[in-house]
């Protein structure tokens, strides 16, 4: 059996080039943050990004200025407020988007997913379409001749997740919600995962249902505990939502918002610094969350 | 507990209380964060137990506790029956099998055409929102829709600035026809009044108990004759449970 793990520098400038399309997982849960945050070490650049609902961690990816395009159902900061980097780049023409809805995403990688171009919906058939969709075709069933909308295939170059468990041969074990998680990675060509905890494979085999994605789909694991703040990981932490709100305030400037990405990106580059950052007060309260480890 | 005037009730509170009294017989709802969700809560504590809360990011039979931020939060997915992926549950909505519905959103029109998108136009907008996120699928697939939205007159508008979420009215109700769709939005439901969907769009239906027909229409822009329904009173069951919701 091959071994996957890796480290977090070494898989990010071995399987991701500039330009490429990158789906990020996590749905409010699960979010690849400090997997993530290495683009913006590394200065990738001209990457497109993609999923159905995207949070502050596409927001922080965008205030980077390594992303040429966005495609996306919705993006924002959820419950809070808007994406302001995101909203400076549109409104100053500095990002490309394809803008459809978080049914039409999934629908997208599941297209992808199963080998197919398209996939026949109800949707986006009545209402504006933004004109980055104005493609959108229809279809008609040969069996009934209802018509449907023809959502197109989306196969991204590379997946970037975060899971509860990995075995060193990259078996992944996640579980609580997953959103578009497994299917955007399993519609995507490498699949890089970051997890809480490496596990043997004996430990692993004593619960495969937990497995959502085998080893020979996946390209990396690198373990990062805490690598999801400040969302959060089921049976590990809660999600920091104080977090999410100061972000708000934050990223309405550009100048406090360059602060925040050197100190939490820039000055953050291992986990343990990651951790530091946090503060070990912050860790243990997230423990003991809902969701958490305690 | 006894309410001496529905005034004294926060705005909030008042539309998940209106929108409680409307989820009875239902079995499962297609709900957002905000609004939406804790008049679900608000229903399933007091005159429906058996709504199935069923939350975008996969989470089915939920009963959110404490506040939730996103439809993926510890809090929604604590305490859920089930969680499956986003693709089950909105295959489940546009096959038809989620009996309801609850939206909000910046901007409604008088046939009911929502907008989170942009204010003012798509390329050039004073304000570039949040996009669809689900809204636009529920707005196209579920059987029954209504809308939750706080009485503030800029949101209500002759015409959105985008059509995020379709409406109803007689030229839409066509192609929903034609492409096999839900019927649209036939309720929207404010801090002050319920309207219902005709083919020439909301009219007022009955207002709430201690508000005027003038605090009912009050900037809105459409024509809207008083209604001679009685007034909305709320079940005594909701108003005990108000509290006991997190809004």
């Amino acid at each position: 059996m091959i071994e996957k793990i890796s480290n977090i520098n070494e898989t990010i400038k071995n399987n991701i080039t500039n330009n490429d399309t990158i789906f990020i997982g996590g749905f409010g849960h699960l979010i690849p943050f400090f997997l993530s945050h290495e683009l913006i070490r590394q200065n990738k650049k001209d990457l497109t990004i993609c999923r159905s609902g995207a949070d502050i961690l596409f927001d922080q990816l965008i205030a980077a200025k390594i992303i040429k395009k966005v495609i996306f159902g919705y993006i924002g900061n959820p419950s809070i407020g808007l994406s302001h980097s995101f909203n400076r780049a549109y409104k100053s023409k500095k990002i490309e988007v394809e803008e459809w809805t978080n049914q039409s995403m999934i629908l997208r990688f599941h297209a992808a997913r199963m080998g197919v171009s398209y996939l026949p919906s109800k949707i986006l058939q009545i209402g504006d379409k933004p004109p980055s969709i104005d493609y959108l075709q229809s279809t008609s069933c040969p069996y009934t001749g209802n018509i449907y909308s023809a959502i197109p295939s989306l196969k991204p170059d590379v997946a970037l997740i975060h899971a509860q468990k990995a075995d060193k041969y990259g078996n992944v074990q996640m579980w609580g919600i997953d959103g578009d998680t497994i299917e955007g990675a399993l519609a995507s060509d490498k699949i890089i995962v970051s997890v809480e905890k490496i596990i043997d494979n004996e430990t692993l085999k004593l619960s495969p249902e937990k497995t959502v994605i085998p080893s020979h789909r996946v390209t990396s694991i690198v373990e990062v505990p805490f690598g999801a703040y400040p969302s959060y990981v089921s049976g590990f932490y809660s999600r920091d939502d104080d977090h999410y709100k100061e972000y708000d305030s934050i990223s309405r400037d550009e100048d406090k918002l360059a602060q925040y990405l050197d100190e939490w990106i820039y000055s953050s580059e291992t986990i343990t610094e990651y951790q530091e950052t946090i503060g070990k007060e912050k860790l243990i309260d997230l423990e003991k969350g809902p969701c958490g480890k305690i | 507990m006894k309410v001496n005037n529905y005034k004294d009730i926060s705005i909030n509170k008042r539309i998940a209380m209106i929108a409680a009294s409307e989820l009875i017989g239902y079995q499962s709802c297609f709900v957002g964060i905000g609004i939406p969700s804790d008049a679900a809560c608000l229903a399933k504590l007091s005159v429906e137990p058996n709504l199935n809360l069923i939350y975008e990011s996969g989470a089915i039979g939920a009963f959110p506790q404490t506040k939730s931020y996103s439809t993926g939060s510890p809090s929604i997915a604590f305490g859920s029956d089930m969680i499956t992926d986003s693709f089950s549950v909105f295959s489940e909505l546009q096959a038809g099998r989620i009996d309801v519905g609850l939206l909000s959103a910046a901007q409604i029109d008088k046939f009911g055409n929502l907008n989170s998108t942009v204010i003012g136009s798509y390329d050039e907008p004073k304000v570039r929102m949040v996009g669809s996120g689900g809204a636009h699928d529920i707005a196209c697939l579920v059987p029954n829709l209504f809308i939750l939205m706080p009485h503030e007159p800029r949101r209500f508008v002759n015409d959105v600035d985008f059509i995020t979420s379709p409406g109803s009215g007689s030229e839409i109700d066509q192609l929903r026809d034609k492409y096999k769709l839900g019927s649209g939005p036939s309720m929207l439901i404010t801090d002050r009044a319920k309207f219902k969907m005709s083919p020439d769009g909301w009219y007022l239906h009955s207002i709430l108990q201690d508000f005027s027909y003038e605090d009912a229409i009050e900037g809105l822009p459409w024509e809207l004759k008083k209604p001679s329904n009685n007034p909305i009173i709320v079940d005594s069951k909701i108003i005990d449970s108000i509290d006991t919701i997190n809004l």
